[in-house]
């Protein structure tokens, strides 16, 4: 197998399973097939293995409420964050002052915390309910990003100030793959914190009432914790297979 | 009641016995009804009726000549072998009097 086919072939195979992979893989290079029959085989059997998967609501459930949404609102605080910490550290004042201007340091540190741990926990739902279609949800979260690129003056700050959230976003996607629980007791200390956070932030007016949005993935991260220790406590039974994160 | 193609892919897979796997189904299903047969309806049959318990599947040893790369085994289970049969008999019963059967049934139309 040789040319432009085979890689292609390879590259849409990625969407497959591990073992499914493997058997497809070795099954095309074991009967000699033509190159090109082997990448429409690959293809179509991804396309199946996808409709399959987009059955589910959870892939929707992760690309449009929580990938789309929270893409473009964590960009904001992202450019929030970037734009206070120029003000306070090297007195720099943009022309885009949110959400007052005036903000001192607490509340840029309440601000960072609520940065690392909003993109975290939007990650580890994405990641979680995403699965294989995560191709989907990533797609769908560069949508703002493009947007914003596209609109945002170059003037002002670097563009990599819109992405700040992107690592602990990436940390929560692996996490979430990764299937690492998170006990009842560290998903609800982690919703308090958040809560109170923002809270406070409200109350001197420097939160954004989309923002309350974002506390929507920790909610979420409680009652996904609810229903795994109730169904637990039911069955009796310890879990297996899964690393377990508690305070 | 099984489909026409979970059919022949169990009857093929009970055929080729030890020696069941994608490549060589595949390559036996088309041989024998000289249709090409897509990777993608044959993977997902086969998930399919392993979820019905008809089929059990494991991944079989690598070899060179697949690039290093593990072979989906395949066995038909009792309860596959009884949905086969159940079929082939269907198919034999409702074939009676057909006119392209009369070899197979000794009866005219």
């Amino acid at each position: 197998m040789n040319g432009i086919a085979w890689p292609l072939a390879m590259l849409a195979s990625q969407l497959l399973d591990r073992d499914e992979r493997d058997a497809v893989l070795g099954d095309l290079l074991e009967t000699n097939e033509s190159a090109w029959r082997g990448f429409l085989d690959v293809s179509g059997l991804v396309l199946r293995r996808q409709a399959g998967l987009w059955k589910d609501p959870r892939p929707w459930l992760a690309a449009l409420v929580v990938a789309l949404p929270c893409s473009y609102l964590l960009m904001d605080v992202s450019v929030s964050v970037s734009c206070t910490y120029q003000r306070l550290v090297n007195h720099k004042v943009y022309g885009w002052h949110w959400p007052t201007g005036h903000e001192g340091f607490p509340l840029l540190l309440c601000h960072i915390f609520l940065l690392l741990a909003w993109s975290w926990t939007s990650g580890y739902i994405i990641g979680s309910l995403s699965r294989r279609t995560l191709w989907a949800s990533t797609a769908l979260s560069l949508v703002p990003a493009v947007f914003c690129l596209h609109m945002y003056p170059s003037q002002t700050l670097p563009r990599l100030c819109l992405f700040l959230f992107l690592l602990p976003g990436l940390f929560g996607v692996r996490h979430g793959l990764q299937n690492l629980r998170i006990s009842l007791r560290a998903a609800s200390f982690l919703a308090l914190a958040i809560a109170v956070l923002m809270l406070s932030a409200w109350r001197q007016q420097a939160l954004w009432v989309l923002n309350w949005a974002l506390l929507l993935p920790a909610l979420y991260l409680v009652g996904a914790a609810v229903g795994r220790s109730r169904r637990e406590r039911r069955s009796g039974s310890s879990p297996a297979g899964h690393t377990e994160v508690g305070v | 009641m099984l489909g026409e193609f979970e059919y022949l892919l169990i009857t093929v897979a009970a055929g080729l016995g030890e020696n069941a796997y994608g490549a060589a189904i595949r390559e036996e299903i088309e041989a024998t009804t000289e249709r090409k047969c897509s990777m993608g309806a044959l993977y997902t049959t086969i998930d399919r009726l392993e979820k019905k318990g008809l089929l059990k599947t494991w991944m079989g040893e690598a070899t060179p000549q697949r690039g290093g790369r593990a072979k989906r085994m395949v066995r038909v289970t009792s309860p596959g072998v009884r949905a086969a049969k159940e079929f082939y008999d269907a198919v034999m019963r409702v074939s009676r009097g057909a006119s392209w059967a009369e070899s197979q049934t000794g009866r005219t139309s």
